[in-house]
């Protein structure tokens, strides 16, 4: 068409621009993606390599074993060792082959403090302080002086639990 | 995201607003390019005459500010490095994905409609230019062609016609995809109607129409030139216009809300009434909306028997109060639908940053950033009439056009 | 009107020459136009919606109860309400095995506490997570006045990992998936931090991460399911609270339970289908 050149210009740079797209697109876009559906393919497999950090109390017996029996034959069974001692990898790391090398200091120190932080009384009262919903069938006292007081012993300030209560049988010592 | 100060209960994840104000501005932003895209397409398709005036103008404020549409979202997003996926690898489902292939679809649509309607002008500039240092701007501009004989113009005619009518379906989809954004949102009570698309482009095209109006005026006060009474109107009627079936669709959807009474209700309730009461009330309805009404419908009644600089005081003043509004509304759905928590038992209260990168400051900077495109190309090519109209500002002298006398037949040679 | 390009008539009253044929062809292309790029738009939505969103697509009603036998590994969640003791345990785990950052939770739990005057106290310090060691059986509750709670129970939260997920659904780029085990994950290395998922998630499970500037939510824990572990939550809960399994195999714990329970799911109305399950909730729980 005569008096089109413009536009013939338009268009030209127009296509030029689509096909710069596709040929961008072709390189970026992940070569998995769209494989088994509209994602990546191989962040499937990327989520499920992260490494658990919970260990489970049989791999605290390996070591433990001595605590590990006792807790075993108390009463006190239903917390798991790392429900009050936090997660085990980072301290099996530690000991076993020192391979703690690639963390963040964030996440040995969380986890140092984890494992050494048993106080034996601020994790006692996650369950065992009274709390109105929960349900009745859980021993729990309603505060840790009239208990102490009640069994008749001397309550201070610095009184903890594991003061009178084995903290893995349950036990009264 | 920052940690809010809550009230009753919140679940925890949602102790954090996560859409703030560049959410709030980008459908601002976009409201107003198609707001005056649309006072462009009223001369240009449906031979609006009074609007003539503004029709350029209108143009380009809708082309810079399309131009920055997309920096609000670069800046909100948590990895803009990343923005192009929208493009890459687009989910069909998601309105959101439909952003990066409407915006550029319709900015070529508008890039390419300022180029024909300024083509001509080019051209001239490009052969007389007063500055010579723009030439080869010109040219580029012009891509090279500088055929500008009446068939040219003709072709170029019907295309833009073509392209005004179809820019304005892509118009009203630049700005209802936003609404359906937020209005198919099924998870928050507050967002989720069929009425959102609709509700967001009407007050689009308000908040468009005021920001034209506002410049039209406030630039030919400051350079001294002469304010035609009739586009005035003409601009004060369009926003009356869309202001009245916009507003009615904003109470309705609230009134549809309260009748209704579902188990939201009585959180959303508390929210109007208690958090959003000044922002909804007050700047939306009030004075954003029954003001202008009144004012506006005054000139709109009373046409001639108003006169020319009351009218133009209330065009500027009502165009402030209509874009306010416009923005309650956008803040008023964005960020009234994240201070209430999905547990519908508690709310957040919500302090917009002044710094930071979704402060007020960075919001003014991106609101501010159309206005030197504006200017920037106010240098290049004119934003009222043609270089015909000014020849003198645009053109080096050289011997007048022949005008031709009264009386006399002018001949086509 | 610009269609006259000559310098106009001096003093004339012409303002259009009526040419009708450019006049109805000019209509003519507008209403084509218009209709065109309209019918376009809606068409397209319409095929978008129709084909590719409808869930119901092979759907029947019997399969409510989403019963997926033999149909290869799919994993579900039951969450017992009625057995949990609100020591936080969850949550700590989680936190620790998912390295949560602070201030948001994959999971949480909630305390309803039911007052005589109809008020219901709902409550979630830092999602639960120093337990909910408030000794105090009386509270000051809204009407001002001092009562006795009658009854109240904890309600462990998590991503539901619902079927027809609106998070998916609104992901703009497709980092938002779902595995065949049904687990719905996000790829951190393809997520632009938008937040839409966040905003689409009716039950608040989602966030973004301040650190990584992508989504995260609960993953039930795909990194140590895929080992043959379970999720850490379930692990530590000392309550039995939680139950996490394969059900599309009719032995496991899971589906033992979900055949043999009365079991709820949140916001069942908005049609997610989540997989976790509830069991115990109260109509108060949202």
């Amino acid at each position: 068409m005569r008096h089109a050149g413009h536009f013939v210009r338009l268009l030209a740079l127009v296509a030029i621009a689509m096909v710069g797209f596709l040929f961008v697109r072709s390189q970026v876009i992940p070569k998995d993606f769209g494989v088994k559906g509209h994602y990546r393919l191989s962040a499937v497999a990327e989520e499920a390599a992260r490494e658990p950090r919970h260990l489970g109390s049989e791999a605290c017996a390996e070591c433990h074993d001595d605590i590990s029996a006792e807790w075993t034959a108390g009463k006190h069974t239903t917390p798991q060792c790392e429900n009050c001692h936090g997660p085990g990898l980072m301290h099996v790391k530690k000991v076993s082959d020192d391979s703690t090398a690639g963390y963040s200091d964030k996440i040995l120190t969380q986890y140092e403090t984890a494992i050494n932080r048993s106080t034996g009384m601020h994790e006692c009262r996650w369950c065992h302080l009274k709390t109105f919903e929960r349900p009745s069938t859980l021993k729990s006292i309603a505060s840790v002086e009239k208990h102490v007081v009640q069994h008749k012993g001397t309550f201070t300030p610095e009184t903890k639990c594991i003061d009178c209560h084995n903290p893995h049988t349950a036990a009264v010592k | 995201m920052h940690h809010y100060i809550t009230e009753g209960y919140v679940l925890p994840n949602q102790a954090h607003i996560y859409w703030t104000s560049m959410i709030v501005l980008y459908p601002y932003i976009t409201g107003i390019v198609a707001g005056a895209f649309i006072i462009s397409s009223l001369h240009h398709v449906f031979d609006k005459d009074e609007l003539k005036p503004v029709s350029r103008f209108a143009m380009v404020m809708a082309f810079a500010f399309l131009l920055f549409a997309t920096l609000p979202l670069l800046n909100h997003l948590g990895h803009p490095e990343r923005a192009l996926n929208i493009m890459f690898t687009p989910n069909v489902t998601s309105a959101m994905a439909g952003f990066g292939f409407i915006y550029s679809a319709y900015l070529f649509i508008l890039a390419v409609e300022i180029w024909l309607v300024y083509r001509t002008d080019i051209v001239h500039l490009y052969n007389e230019t007063k500055y010579p240092a723009l030439k080869p701007v010109y040219w580029l501009l012009a891509l090279g062609v500088l055929d500008i004989s009446e068939e040219a113009k003709a072709l170029d005619h019907k295309v833009m016609v073509v392209l005004a009518a179809i820019g304005i379906p892509a118009a009203c989809g630049l700005h209802g995809y936003v609404g359906f954004i937020f209005g198919a949102i099924k998870a928050n009570p507050w967002w989720a109607s069929p009425l959102m698309p609709v509700i967001f482009l009407l007050s689009a095209i308000v908040s468009g129409v005021a920001m034209v109006m506002i410049c039209y005026i406030v630039i030919h006060w400051v350079r001294g030139r002469a304010i035609d009474g009739a586009c005035v109107t003409a601009l004060i009627e369009t926003a009356w216009y869309f202001l009245i079936i916009d507003v009615a669709l904003e109470l309705l959807e609230l009134i549809n809300h309260a009748y209704m009474a579902n188990e939201d209700w009585i959180i959303l309730k508390e929210l109007v009434t208690g958090k959003l009461f000044v922002s909804m009330f007050i700047i939306q309805i009030l004075l954003g909306s029954v003001v202008p009404f009144l004012a506006m419908g005054a000139v709109v009644v009373f046409k001639e028997r108003i006169p020319a600089a009351v009218r133009n005081v209330i065009g500027v003043a009502c165009g402030l109060l209509l874009l306010a509004q416009v923005g309650a509304m956008r803040w008023n759905v964005v960020m009234g639908g994240q201070m209430f928590s999905k547990s519908l038992r508690g709310f957040l209260n919500f302090q917009i940053d002044i710094y930071g990168r979704e402060g007020l400051i960075a919001a003014a900077v991106i609101l501010s950033l159309p206005f030197v495109v504006i200017y920037v190309f106010s240098r290049l090519l004119p934003l009222w009439g043609s270089v015909e109209t000014f020849p003198k500002e645009w053109m080096k002298d050289k011997p007048p056009v022949r005008q031709p006398l009264k009386g006399y037949t002018k001949f086509t040679s | 009107m610009h269609r006259l390009s000559q310098p106009a008539h001096g003093g004339s009253q012409v303002t259009s020459i009526s040419q009708p044929d450019d006049v109805s062809r000019r209509r003519f292309l507008e209403t084509v136009a218009k209709t065109g790029g309209q019918s376009f738009l809606f068409g397209s939505l319409f095929v978008n919606t129709a084909l590719l969103r409808l869930p119901q697509a092979g759907h029947d009603a019997k399969s409510r109860a989403e019963t997926e036998i033999g149909k290869g590994v799919i994993y579900g969640f039951v969450v017992d309400t009625t057995k949990c003791i609100g020591c936080g345990s969850c949550v700590r785990a989680c936190r620790a095995e998912n390295d949560v950052p602070d201030g948001y939770n994959r999971t949480w739990v909630e305390q309803y506490t039911f007052y005589p005057d109809g008020e219901v106290f709902v409550n979630s310090p830092s999602g639960g997570e120093d337990g909910f060691a408030d000794p105090l059986p009386t509270r000051n509750v809204p009407s001002g006045a001092e009562q006795a709670p009658m009854r109240g129970f904890f309600v462990p939260k998590l991503c539901n990992h619902c079927i027809d997920t609106p998070c998916i659904q609104v992901c703009p780029v497709g980092a938002s998936f779902k595995t065949d085990e049904g687990v719905v994950l996000v790829d951190h290395e393809h997520c632009v931090g938008c937040g839409y998922c966040v905003q689409a998630c009716p039950f608040g499970s989602r966030f973004i991460d301040p650190r990584t500037h992508t989504a995260g939510k609960c993953t039930w824990c795909h990194h140590r399911v895929t080992k043959g572990l379970l999720p850490a939550c379930v692990v530590s809960c000392p309550a039995d609270a939680r139950i996490f399994g394969n059900v599309s195999d009719p032995e496991s714990t899971i589906s033992r339970i979900l055949a043999t329970n009365r079991v709820q799911v949140l916001k069942s109305y908005l049609g997610t289908r989540p997989r976790t399950r509830y069991i115990g909730l109260d109509s108060e729980v949202i």
